[in-house]
């Protein structure tokens, strides 16, 4: 008797692929494709005016000093998210993971921000730091700190870094839990044993180890900082003062949305769609020859 | 897809049909309104749409909240490109110039209410509104509806206890400047003025109050080839210089963009703040303390001035779409026809603070004895209304204001962080609204 069930139906394999190649065509290759066929039109925002201007909208971008000054500023926006999201995230696993009584409690309570929609943290960070009635702006006015993220445009960046990392912490914490957890007992037993003190174990076992846990937190947050963090720059600064905040996915949004720039806004959703193709191939290259260390 | 949604049409329509059959035909037809309004006004306006439908029974009117304005916006050109708009949009004062680019994709009000045999006279609305939202021959292409104005408010008891007189606001920007730095020197308050809507205010309604040119084609309204010119006039960069000057002491404080500093006079922490007239139905409820209400201030070197300030607000648009059938349109000219009736306009006067779009409006407001019992909501109307009117105190008309607005902000909030000139913020905000204006003219022109 034959124990495994083949199917000799061609069609089978396809169909059972189909949902799932029916939700990628319909949720990411048409908008996508619209978004390319937008970025080479110029047209007024109810469309009654459509002209092919081939690349000239990408011309226009990429030679406006104002959009490569926000490419710069979101390479550091996204860089200061994912190390202030990446260093509490380590140091918190790594003492969650030593914690004995009540450990469920603290894990709970380390990923419940993970839960909050980004606009609603940003509006919560919003009220604590609002010059006019926020209680840490007025803690911060007590201590002599003239804080006005309204004017103050580090402030601002100051203001939205913290909102976006405090947010993904959680998310950060749990890959490392993860991978606190998968690291062999016995190398560290093995350490003690040999005298090592808790430092050095960090540093020449537990980290190496879980570098591949890191780097892949890092391309995560990368993107995260790129594209999620857009409700919370909307809700805390909308991007201001003076573009100080602006980073690119909310220069898409404002160009396309507020000011119906559609030409524009797309190319530049190209432009970004480009950027987190590469991010995700590099990931995927590393991820896969690291898999076995 | 399409077959599908076809397919789905066809159900709902023979679904319809069926139900239509049993009920003996009087299945109202829907028309939709979307509103850009949040609070007390929006409250209001859904109740004006319930209020409707319970008078008649042939349309059902549905108001709903889509977001703020630009937001808005944006939805309803997406509905519009998929073929199906809303009836009845509420667009805000910035972003006329864009819906008159897009003539295609409205229909002027005059023309939905001829179309529905409906008396509409455009003179029955408010002179200021009527020549912003009218075109040269005299029609109105969108109804005004929240019509608003800037003025500015004080906090009496803070003048009081900076030994200023609580019943003299101050007139011209010196005794504004001068009544700041009293209120910060004898520490009456945090901040002694700051500034709501910052373009609205210190650049449009700034510019009707001294009557001085925003921009080319009679400030935009005679053609979408208009430029702006703004920026050759020194007044503007002085008033920008003077709030450089006096954020430095804090006699003025910059709390944000469109209406956050509200909160700061709100609270007490501003003395003074110039905001929309709109904003008075909100202090009337939260402000703990004694406040007045006084003009925009002016500066008296200025030639001729004080003008009339211009409008603010939002004005209501009917959308066009192929598949709109005339008795849609009939339901919509009856349902605007609701809303500028005199009862309509005075409430909505009374309760959101607004001022009445409607002549009829304003005289019964004013027969009853509203305006004298209440001065503080006489004062946005007397300077709207009743002020001195010249060439630039009609309002502009520009394409892609709302983001001119936004390189305003972003140029001034820059001279206030000390990172350019006031002169370069002037400058370098003519410079990119330009740049917008020709990118607008480009589609504007094709489409007409």
């Amino acid at each position: 008797m034959q124990r495994r069930v083949i199917f000799n139906n061609k069609l089978l394999p396809y169909l059972l692929l189909a949902p799932q190649l029916a939700v990628t065509l319909v949720f990411f290759f048409w908008p996508a494709g619209q978004a390319i066929h937008m970025s080479l039109l110029q047209q007024d925002a109810f469309g009654q005016s459509v002209t092919f201007v081939g690349l000239d909208n990408f011309k226009e971008v990429l030679s406006d000093p104002d959009y490569r000054a926000t490419l710069w500023r979101t390479i550091i926006f996204s860089s200061a998210v994912a190390i202030f999201a990446l260093v509490p995230a380590l140091l918190f696993a790594v003492m969650a993971e030593r914690v004995v009584r009540g450990a469920t409690f603290y894990r709970t309570v380390l990923v419940l921000p993970y839960a909050i929609a980004p606009a609603v943290a940003g509006v919560l960070w919003l009220f604590m730091f609002s010059p006019s009635i926020g209680i840490v702006a007025y803690g911060l006015k007590k201590l002599g700190v003239d804080w006005n993220p309204k004017l103050d445009g580090d402030d601002a960046m100051i203001l939205v870094i913290i909102a976006a990392a405090w947010k993904q912490i959680s998310y950060n914490f749990l890959f490392f839990l993860a991978g606190l957890q998968s690291i062999p007992k016995a190398l560290l037993e093995a350490a003690s044993i040999d005298g090592a003190g808790e430092w050095r174990k960090f540093r020449t076992i537990i980290f190496p180890l879980l570098s591949p846990t890191t780097f892949f937190l890092l391309v995560v947050n990368i993107v995260y900082a790129f594209f999620d963090t857009y409700g919370i720059i909307d809700t805390v600064t909308s991007g201001g003062p003076a573009k100080a905040t602006e980073i690119l996915v909310y220069k898409v949004y404002y160009d396309g949305v507020i000011a119906l720039n559609l030409g524009s806004s797309a190319a530049q959703s190209v432009i970004l769609m480009a950027i987190v193709i590469v991010l995700t191939a590099i990931q995927f290259r590393y991820v896969e020859k690291k898999v076995h260390y | 897809m399409i077959s599908f949604k076809k397919a789905l049409t066809a159900l709902a329509v023979g679904s319809a049909l069926a139900t239509t059959g049993a009920v003996a035909q009087n299945k109202p037809i829907e028309i939709q309104m979307w509103m850009g309004l949040t609070g007390l006004g929006g409250e209001t306006l859904t109740k004006y749409g319930e209020e409707f439908n319970k008078m008649q029974n042939e349309y059902k009117v549905t108001v709903s909240f889509k977001g703020q304005y630009p937001e808005q916006r944006a939805a309803a050109v997406a509905a519009f490109r998929a073929g199906n708009p809303p009836h009845i949009m509420q667009m805000f004062d910035a972003g006329s110039g864009d819906m008159m680019g897009a003539r295609n994709a409205i229909v002027p009000v005059s023309d939905v209410f001829k179309r529905a045999s409906i008396a509409f006279d455009p003179k029955d609305f408010i002179a200021p509104a009527r020549g912003y939202y009218g075109v040269k021959d005299g029609s109105l292409l969108s109804m005004p509806f929240n019509v608003s104005t800037s003025v500015l408010f004080y906090n009496k008891d803070a003048f009081k206890k900076a030994g200023l007189d609580p019943n003299k606001p101050p007139v011209t920007w010196p005794d504004l400047i001068a009544a700041a730095k009293k209120i910060r020197s004898t520490n009456a308050a945090n901040c002694g003025f700051t500034t709501t809507w910052l373009a609205w205010i210190q650049l449009e309604q700034f510019g009707a109050r001294h009557n001085l040119s925003l921009g080319t084609q009679s400030n935009g309204r005679g053609g979408v080839n208009a430029e702006l010119n703004f920026a050759s006039n020194p007044a503007f960069v002085k008033q920008v210089q003077t709030l450089v000057d006096m954020q430095k002491d804090k006699s003025f404080d910059y709390k944000g963009r469109s209406n956050d500093a509200s909160a700061s006079f709100q609270n007490g922490e501003c003395a003074m703040i110039t905001q929309s007239s709109g904003a008075m139905g909100g202090y009337v409820r939260d402000a703990k303390f004694d406040w007045g209400v006084a003009p925009l201030p002016y500066w008296p070197d200025a030639k001729g001035a004080p003008y009339a300030t211009t409008v603010g607000g939002a004005s209501l648009w009917v959308f066009n779409a192929p598949n709109r059938s005339a008795a849609e349109f009939r339901g919509v000219a009856k349902f605007l026809d609701y809303l500028r009736s005199t009862p309509v306009m005075i409430d909505w006067a009374k309760t959101t603070g607004f001022l009445p779009a409607t002549n009829a409006a304003f005289d019964y407001l004013t027969r009853e004895g509203y305006y004298a019992q209440n001065p503080r909501a006489a004062v946005a109307i007397g300077t709207l209304a009743n002020g001195k009117q010249g060439e630039h105190t009609g309002g502009y008309r520009f394409g892609r204001w709302t983001e001119i607005r936004d390189f305003y902000h972003e140029e001034v909030e820059k001279a206030l962080q000390g990172k350019q000139t006031a002169k370069e913020a002037i400058d370098n905000a003519q410079k990119r609204g330009n740049a917008a204006l020709r990118a607008f003219e480009k589609t504007a022109v094709a489409s007409n």
